[in-house]
């Protein structure tokens, strides 16, 4: 079930939102987990017992690495490692044994198991939970509830933004609901979901009509690579825009996840910037505990070199996300060697971050290397394809609204320009609100292109 | 507390939508989009494992919502004019007419289409001594595409791939048309507008036929197939049909139903295509017989919609004209129901048609 779709707006949404006001608070944790497992298994019946089960798994392991005495450590590993399992087995264990058989000529079968929607968020915030019980930044989780409602908390289960235990658990025993929260978080997930239906939609349905084009172009090459660019900006953000407002319905306080990314000045900048969650991730329970940067250089270049191979993995099995990590990995090592590359003029130095992200998210979302390949000899006129087409030209005028539309999204100003006006106009606020449901209902209804890019994450 | 209750606004329009999906009347047709709506899925085991209720049940919100078609107005309203796509679903408004981009050139397709045409004359015409013609009927993009600024395929060359046909004569209907001979709403021509296309096709075929018809105006309006489609704010057109003596006294014979009926059939005037009144629209095979003719002449005719119309301007040239679709009967399979007997054989395809070929039988 996607957030930006009908079913859930009008059906899901109402009725979890019906009951769980009308029950009292002792309740709410346990109707925000039977939610939340009927929203898993309406994507995935049969998976959402997998769920199930590492909810209980999780629970265990964090009750036996919460003890003040016995092995502790062994219980950290096992659950590390039935984590990692997880993701091996569902996500990576094809990806590992195709190329095992591409590179020694070996015919090992596929598993080809069906990948579980949000596998990636919910057993990262698994794994952090049992780590921060270990470090003793939290008391374990006695109620099974409750720990279930973490783990598997409809508003981020499937996209984020990657909720830490310590974050919520205080609101997980107690939180307080009032009508201007409600409100304040009805109006983030609507700005999130038209950012989606309206924008994200529509710059995915142009990159499929450069896929499908028979006249590409480089001008139609660059105007696709924009298109992505933006199209995965205003999917994620606006997905975690709707979580986070989701969120504050029902009481919880999530972290943000995207801070105007595309305006960073360098690309250090930009992940501090983009999916922070994650960023955040990797930073405290993985290059942090390698050593992060008070070891040797070479050790440092290896610290760095092997956190972005597994950010770019974590977003997809395949090369082309390892490739991308590892890209990433060059910049910021470039930038931790010539820090003049961040010290350019302003917006000198903001489009050397948005042409690198641009070229980066080329790769990232090429079907393989070779398509990639294909791609970048389109964008810089390697492919011998003529500088525009009238098919290009045509769709530049069809986009040109929303491209303009897009990058100034992708700027904070719309927003403090809406919320000064919000503050002195209470009404035009709501009516805006309303307008935007109304014109995403009409996007839904006819039926409009809706994919969700970071599902398969 | 007037905040208060401004909060409460898009919660209560909200909760209002949702309850018209529960509880409003159901549809069974969309009348603008011309197909059935999904009804509320069965609920077993099987589907919920499956994940097959869930899909349908998507589908069915989708098809069911509340003031659905104002919805969908609202949608393309939003994008065509407020955010200035040039085009919604895929159809554009140009000079007041609604037409589909088709671009560019599909030329595996115009050749798939050559071969199967091909294939058709060795099997049934070769070595017939009838004429055999070819035309192709350029859809109204032809006049409009490049003409507004919009994408067009590469027409010259669809038309170039089937004048090279060497076993047919090349008939080009261009000339005999513009834009104003295409329905607003629709992506078919219009039937009055047809005289010079089929007086240069009777000029081809040697056969003498009338132009003098009335024309008479069907009451219902006309919405077109692009018009549901687009979902953008147009008026309906008015379906005109030719009626004459001759054409009155002619019986069709639907081989898919064994009926006979009119060449107009004005039942259907009030059916989901208003323009199946002709010929009573799609069929793979149909005769049509005019027992005025003072000629023995037959002529068979491979089509697709557009004939529909075109077909009975013909009628008075000819004892006979047999139709043949072979998007919905397989071109191999004729032989039971049509004998190949030196008459005039007529391919009349669309642009739309020949760059989608696949569709051929």
């Amino acid at each position: 079930m996607l957030f930006s779709g009908l079913t859930f707006l009008y059906c899901f949404l109402p009725t979890v939102l019906a009951v769980y006001f009308l029950t009292p608070a002792k309740g709410k944790n346990a109707v925000l987990l039977v939610s939340s497992l009927l929203f898993y298994a309406w994507g995935e019946p049969r998976l959402a017992l997998l769920m199930v089960g590492t909810i209980g798994v999780f629970y265990f392991c964090g009750l036996a690495v919460g003890r003040e005495t016995g092995h502790r450590r062994l219980w950290l590993t096992a659950s590390v490692a039935i984590g990692l399992g997880l993701l091996g087995v569902f996500k990576y264990a094809d990806f590992f044994i195709g190329s095992l058989n591409a590179a020694l000529g070996l015919s090992i079968p596929l598993l080809r198991l069906t990948l579980p929607i949000g596998i990636s968020f919910y057993t990262f915030q698994c794994i952090s939970y049992v780590v921060d019980v270990y470090r003793g930044e939290v008391p374990a989780q006695r109620n099974v509830i409750s720990f279930g409602c973490y783990v598997a908390l409809f508003p981020q289960l499937i996209a984020g933004p990657i909720v830490r235990y310590p974050q919520v658990a205080r609101e997980l025993a107690q939180r307080s609901h009032s009508l201007e929260g409600f409100h304040l978080g009805l109006r983030r997930f609507l700005f999130g979901l038209g950012k989606k239906v309206v924008l994200a939609n529509q710059f995915g349905e142009l990159t499929r009509l450069f896929r499908d084009s028979g006249e590409p172009s480089v001008l139609f090459c660059w105007m696709y690579a924009l298109a992505f660019t933006l199209h995965i900006y205003f999917d994620f953000s606006g997905y975690s825009d709707m979580a986070i407002g989701l969120g504050r319905i029902f009481g919880f306080r999530f972290p943000e996840n995207f801070d105007y990314p595309y305006l960073s000045p360098s690309i250090t900048a930009f992940w501090r910037r983009w999916h922070m969650t994650l960023g955040g991730w990797f930073r405290d329970y993985v290059y942090i505990p390698l050593g992060g940067n008070r070891v040797s250089k070479g050790r440092w270049v290896c610290n760095i070199l092997a956190v972005w191979m597994l950010t770019g993995l974590w977003h997809g099995a395949s090369w082309n996300f390892v490739l991308w990590g590892l890209v990433f990995a060059l910049f910021l090592l470039l930038e931790k060697q010539f820090p003049a590359l961040t010290r350019l003029p302003k917006g000198v130095a903001q489009v050397y971050g948005m042409l690198v992200v641009t070229v980066s998210f080329v790769l990232f979302n090429a079907e393989s290397l070779a398509q990639a390949g294909a791609d970048f000899s389109g964008l810089f006129g390697l492919a011998g394809l003529p500088g525009v087409t009238g098919e290009s030209l045509y769709q530049l005028r069809s986009f040109a609204v929303l491209f303009l539309l897009g990058l100034a999204g992708a700027t904070p100003w719309p927003k403090k320009w809406g919320l000064r006006l919000s503050a002195r106009y209470p009404l035009a606020e709501v009516l805006a609100m309303g307008g935007l449901l109304l014109v995403c209902t009409g996007y839904l209804v006819d039926g409009s292109f809706n994919p969700f890019l970071y599902f398969r994450f | 507390m007037k905040k208060k209750c401004l909060y409460l606004l898009v919660p209560a329009l909200w909760l209002a939508l949702s309850a018209a999906l529960w509880l409003g009347p159901r549809q069974e047709i969309s009348q603008w989009e011309r197909r059935k709506l999904q009804q509320f899925p069965q609920a077993n085991a099987a589907a919920l494992l499956s994940g097959r209720f869930m899909s349908q049940f998507e589908r069915f919100c989708q098809d069911q919502f509340p003031l659905r078609e104002p919805f969908r107005r609202l949608k393309a309203v939003f994008g065509y004019n407020l955010v200035h796509r040039l085009d919604n679903n895929g159809i554009y408004l140009a000079q007041g007419s609604a037409t589909k981009l088709d671009y560019p050139l599909n030329t595996a397709s115009v050749e798939k289409a050559a071969t199967k045409f091909q294939a058709v004359y060795d099997r049934y015409l070769q070595g017939s001594t009838g004429k055999i013609l070819f035309s192709v009927v350029p859809d109204k993009g032809y006049y409009l595409a490049e003409a507004n600024g919009y994408p067009a395929m590469d027409y010259a060359a669809m038309f170039d791939a089937f004048r090279a046909i060497p076993w047919a004569t090349y008939v080009d209907l261009t000339p005999a048309l513009d834009k104003t001979c295409y329905y607003r709403t629709d992506l078919h021509w219009k039937q009055e507008c047809l005289l010079d296309a089929a007086a240069l096709l009777a000029q081809a075929l040697e056969v003498e036929i009338e132009t003098d018809y009335v024309p008479t105006k069907l009451e219902r309006p006309f919405y077109g197939v692009y018009y549901g489609q687009a979902a953008l704010p147009m008026g309906p057109d008015a379906l005109w049909i030719l009626e004459s003596d001759t054409l009155r006294a002619c019986r069709v014979h639907n081989f898919e139903t064994g009926e006979d009926g009119p060449v107009y059939n004005l039942e259907k005037s009030t059916g989901r295509d208003m323009y199946d009144v002709f010929l009573s629209g799609p069929v793979s095979v149909l005769t049509v017989e005019n027992p005025a003719a003072s000629t023995q002449r037959e002529l068979i005719l491979f089509r697709d919609s557009f004939a529909s119309s075109l077909a009975p301007l013909l009628l008075p040239g000819y004892a006979r004209i047999t139709l043949v679709d072979i998007r919905y009967i397989p071109a191999d399979n004729l032989e039971k129901y049509v004998s190949f007997e030196n008459q005039d054989v007529l391919f009349l395809y669309s642009t739309p048609v020949l760059n989608q070929s696949s569709m051929l039988k």
